[in-house]
């Protein structure tokens, strides 16, 4: 009982943060999903969150702190995004607004993401094909590079060690100057993953430990920022990253398959401003290697993008642009290679007393096909100084992955790229030290791709149509008891996402939630301080889980509980120090994801870092 | 599910004494899932929600997860066989292990949980489990370390030896202290002397071996090849093939169910791209032949049973879900459906 009381309490979720910027900031610095993003939601994580979370994964920082269900195969196994009842292939991830995708699965791993690499997370909820492009039907990830100028030399040691003999360690240097920028980061860490479970699959059902899940990762990303004159600005970033993997089984498996992932990321922004615009070029690169055993899948991706943003009166802003991209897959069954080529216009208006509009829309071509018209519009109204409101209306797209088009044998070269549209309204309540967000959205996938069995051969279709409609509620407190500093964050998740009756599926598919989605999430924090020390708990509640369309199993809900403690700022000579002590899952909670894939039980972590 | 099943119910009452291991206990009472159709329901990949649902023909009455409320767990394992030998039930997991089980409630005897990779069926010969392996993949995710695994207890227990065999082996069937082996890949019946447990004679057949059946005192093999099917009989004293049938039946999956008067039903599908699955009617002993007795999609398990002349067809569904059972008759008319577990693959009529 005392549990429930604790989720009905604190929920926790972090608030969007407002728009603080200057307008000079945000003409030179803001991605376009902040500038042109009216009406629509968005979540963001600053660098001092991002840091708490510089030893962890962008699964975890998701799974803990955001509205999205992160579906987990295990620890540190694959890991995808479910934003608002959509598939992992509709959730864009975007680097430095490079996408991260592989062109042939079209998702990403959120397991092997390390927020050692981020300074800032940014949720951008909902259909925005217009303002980002591929992808983007539920929802989409940025990892974002702060600016480094004027920082004195600094570097950072940070080690952690915890339960079932995880070992991290990340050093972060940097120094730069009112012009140039460097910045270094390298990471390493090693989990045997050794912790204990129930086999369900056994005769007694005996406490096991795990055996084939161990994973170890390693990268460096480095950043370099030069301001060449007054009006001219180059970023550019190349991120490198290694995991090693066994894959960990399911339950009453005795496969034993390993995974190797290695990337190659680039990503290079150049800024030129003219008293008429500001013009932005922006490239990019990824290269994917993926040893499955020995099976071998290579992709590469190039981007190429400028736009223009100008202003006609103070009222008008105006960014067109175009980008092409070039994909190449060297898969184990086949190879293909594709160019496509995109148009965009983004408009901001705000000459309507405390309303303010952006209209965006977006065309692009791959091989002979165009994908229709992709529009959206949304809008702020500034209805008094405590509320704003926002609603918007905009249609996501995905183009057919290669591997759905060109896998061998199956791959099916006619499908049409999933659609969707979506509309959400809400608004914001800020007084004070409190502030709360509430979001209800209603949204439509047509095209949604299945992969069905012909005989023995699995094909991808363009069968379903589904439908999803939710309400996000995210509150945020801050204030102080005497000497101490009392925050608190709550946050509570509708999703109803089902799939629509069509002729090719018996109607016990029908109108039922999709599978691994849960209606019902909430989440709650509170964070106690006082000068160096802190205390924070924070707690999830993942509602019940259908394994099937038809929902002929139920997974139970769970409820996981984190505690911190830190002591913060230590001075030690000329080290400043930090330590964190901590538990995850504090309540011991027995619990799966997915079905038959046990996580982990109560679990011990010591974080250590040293700044010179 | 390779008709283990409907072998030994036959050999039950045909022929007992041609399989002379299976010792059945006289004093164990009857019990509900005694009489009545076990629907195998492999599960989908990478889920290994395999498991049994039982159907009371005579009521229509469905009793789903039967294993998993028997034993208070899942199974977990995609269910690949199951054998009724030696009084007891035998779940093959492809994934991995074998359930044994009281035939009658479905509560656990035993398991064979380790040192096993990809098992796809069992017999008991001298006390003894032989179970066929295909062996773990290799680079190309072939399977060139197939074997019989041989276990000395026929409630389970660890893996005392593994026999080799040709690649990717199917079914095996009990004769005296002999057993034969179905080899898929290389279209080869490897002979085992059970107390020996070695390879005493590979006899080259055509096709790939899939399942053994006996019939008019003979033991016989069916065989698929891509444009007809085979049929082979054996002459049990020295293991030669004795008799060949062969009928003009394309794409034959080796999924087969053992009809009235001989008659048998051969599941067959057509593949990706110009996918079509059917049901193709043959009989050795008779004149009947149709390639194109029924067709459909989503094909993927065939049962029979006899004593109501219906004929049971699984549907997957494309495994998103629970699978569909289609109910014919003997004329291909159908009579009714209902909802089974995911992926749905095979029927042991008890």
């Amino acid at each position: 009982m005392m549990l429930v009381v604790w989720v009905m309490m604190f929920f926790g979720q972090e608030v969007e943060k407002s728009d603080t910027l200057g307008l000079q900031e945000i003409q030179i610095e803001a991605p376009a999903y902040q500038e042109y993003g009216r009406g629509k939601k968005r979540v963001s994580w600053n660098k001092e969150i991002v840091k708490s979370y510089s030893s962890r994964s962008l699964a975890e920082l998701l799974a803990e702190k955001s509205p999205v269900f992160i579906r987990q195969y295990g620890p540190g196994m694959l890991a995808s995004p479910n934003f608002r009842g959509t598939s992992a292939g509709h959730t864009a991830i975007f680097w430095n607004g490079i996408p991260l995708n592989s062109p042939s699965l079209g998702q990403s791993d959120l397991s092997i993401l390390p927020l050692i690499v981020a300074d800032q997370v940014d949720l951008t909820f909902g259909s925005e094909g217009a303002l980002l492009g591929n992808e983007s039907l539920g929802g989409a990830i940025h990892l974002e590079s702060a600016p480094i100028f004027n920082q004195s030399p600094n570097i950072t040691l940070q080690q952690e060690i915890g339960s079932f003999g995880q070992y991290h360690v990340g050093l972060k240097g940097g120094y730069s100057t009112e012009k140039l920028g460097f910045q270094n980061k390298v990471y390493y860490q090693n989990n045997p993953n050794e912790y204990t479970y129930r086999d369900f699959s056994e005769v007694g059902s005996p406490i096991k430990k795990q055996d084939h899940a161990a994973f170890q990762q390693k990268g460096f990303q480095q950043d370099f920022q030069w301001k060449i004159d007054p009006n001219q600005q180059l970023k550019a970033s190349y991120w490198w990253n290694k995991a090693n993997r066994e894959i960990q089984p399911v339950m009453g498996s005795s496969i034993r398959d390993s995974q190797s992932d290695k990337s190659h990321r680039i990503s290079l922004q150049y800024l030129l401003l003219r008293r008429k615009g500001i013009v932005e070029i922006r490239s990019g690169w990824v290269k994917d290697l993926q040893f499955f055993n020995q099976i071998r899948n290579e992709t590469s991706s190039f981007f190429l993008n400028a736009d223009w943003t100008f202003t006609q009166s103070p009222n008008w802003e105006v960014r067109v642009g175009s980008r092409g991209s070039f994909f190449s897959g060297n898969l184990s069954t086949y190879s293909a290679e594709e160019t496509r080529i995109e148009t965009y216009q983004f408009l901001n208006f705000s000459g309507v007393n405390k309303l303010d509009f952006s209209f965006n829309l977006r065309q692009l071509k791959y091989r002979d096909k165009l994908v229709p018209f992709i529009p959206s519009l949304g809008v702020d109204w500034r209805v008094s100084d405590e509320f704003l409101f926002k609603t918007s209306v905009g249609k996501g797209f995905k183009i057919p992955t290669l591997n759905d088009r060109f896998w061998e044998p199956g791959g099916n070269p006619s499908l049409l790229p999933e659609e969707s549209w979506q509309g959400e309204m809400g608004f914001l309540w800020q007084k004070g030290n409190f502030n709360s967000q509430l979001t209800y959205y209603k949204m439509k996938v047509n095209n949604w791709i299945i992969w069905l069995p012909e005989g023995s051969i699995w094909i991808p279709k363009n069968l379903r149509e589904v439908q999803n409609q939710g309400i996000e509620w995210e509150s945020k407190l801050n204030t102080t008891l005497g000497q101490y500093e009392l925050h608190m964050n709550w946050a509570y998740t509708f999703t109803h996402s089902v799939n629509l009756p069509n002729s090719e599926e018996p109607a016990s598919f029908w109108d039922k939630q999709l599978p691994y989605t849960p209606q019902h999430q909430a989440q709650g924090s509170l964070r106690l301080s006082r000068s160096k020390i802190s205390l924070q708990l924070s707690s999830q509640y993942i509602g019940t889980r259908a394994t099937t369309l038809d929902h002929a199993r139920l997974m139970k809900g769970y409820f996981l509980a984190q505690m911190y403690l830190g002591y913060e700022n230590i001075k030690l000579g000329s080290f400043i120090t930090s330590f964190q002590f901590r538990i995850q899952n504090l309540f011991n909670e027995e619990y799966q994801v997915l079905y038959l894939r046990p996580m982990p039980r109560r679990s011990f972590h010591l974080n250590l870092s040293i700044q010179l | 599910m390779k008709f283990n099943l409907i072998r030994l119910g036959k050999s039950l009452s045909l022929s007992l004494l041609l399989f002379s291991c299976i010792e059945n206990d006289p004093e164990r009472p009857l019990g509900e899932f005694d009489s009545g159709i076990l629907i195998m329901n492999e599960g989908a990949f990478g889920a290994n929600d395999g498991e049994v649902f039982h159907l009371n023909p005579s009521t229509g009455t469905l009793k789903t997860n039967i294993f998993e409320s028997a034993n208070a767990r899942p199974f977990a394992g995609l269910l690949e066989d199951i054998i009724y030998e030696n009084d007891n039930l035998y779940l093959v997991a492809n994934t991995g292990k074998i359930e044994i089980v009281n035939p009658g409630d479905f509560t656990s005897l035993g398991a064979i949980t380790s040192d096993l990779d990809q098992p796809r069926s069992l017999t008991v010969n001298s006390g003894k489990l032989f179970i066929s392996d295909y062996g773990p993949y290799d680079q190309s995710y072939g399977t060139p370390s197939s074997y019989i695994a041989v276990v000395r207890n026929s409630l389970g227990g660890v893996v005392a030896k593994k026999i080799p065999v040709s690649r990717k082996p199917e079914d095996v069937i009990s004769f005296g202290n002999y057993i034969l082996v179905a080899g898929s890949e290389e279209g080869k019946v490897e002979v085992i002397d059970a107390e020996k447990e070695e390879v005493i004679k590979t006899i080259e057949v055509e096709g790939s071996p899939a399942v053994f059946y006996e019939a008019a005192g003979k033991i016989w093999l069916y065989s698929t090849g891509s444009d007809e099917v085979y049929f082979y009989s054996f002459h049990l004293d020295n293991f030669t093939l004795a008799t060949t049938n062969i009928y003009p039946i394309p794409n034959a999956t080796g999924k087969i169910a053992f009809g009235n008067n001989d008659i048998m039903y051969l599941l067959t599908s057509s593949g990706w791209p110009e996918y079509r699955d059917g049901i193709a009617q043959v009989s050795v002993l008779g004149p009947e032949l149709n390639p194109n007795w029924y067709s459909g999609s989503g094909f993927y398990g065939i049962g029979f049973d006899k004593e109501r002349g219906e004929l049971y067809l699984a549907n997957t569904n494309g495994f998103q879900g629970n699978g569909t059972i289609t109910v014919l008759d003997e004329n291909g008319t159908e009579l009714r459906s209902f909802e089974s577990g995911r992926g749905p693959s095979g029927f042991l009529m008890r």
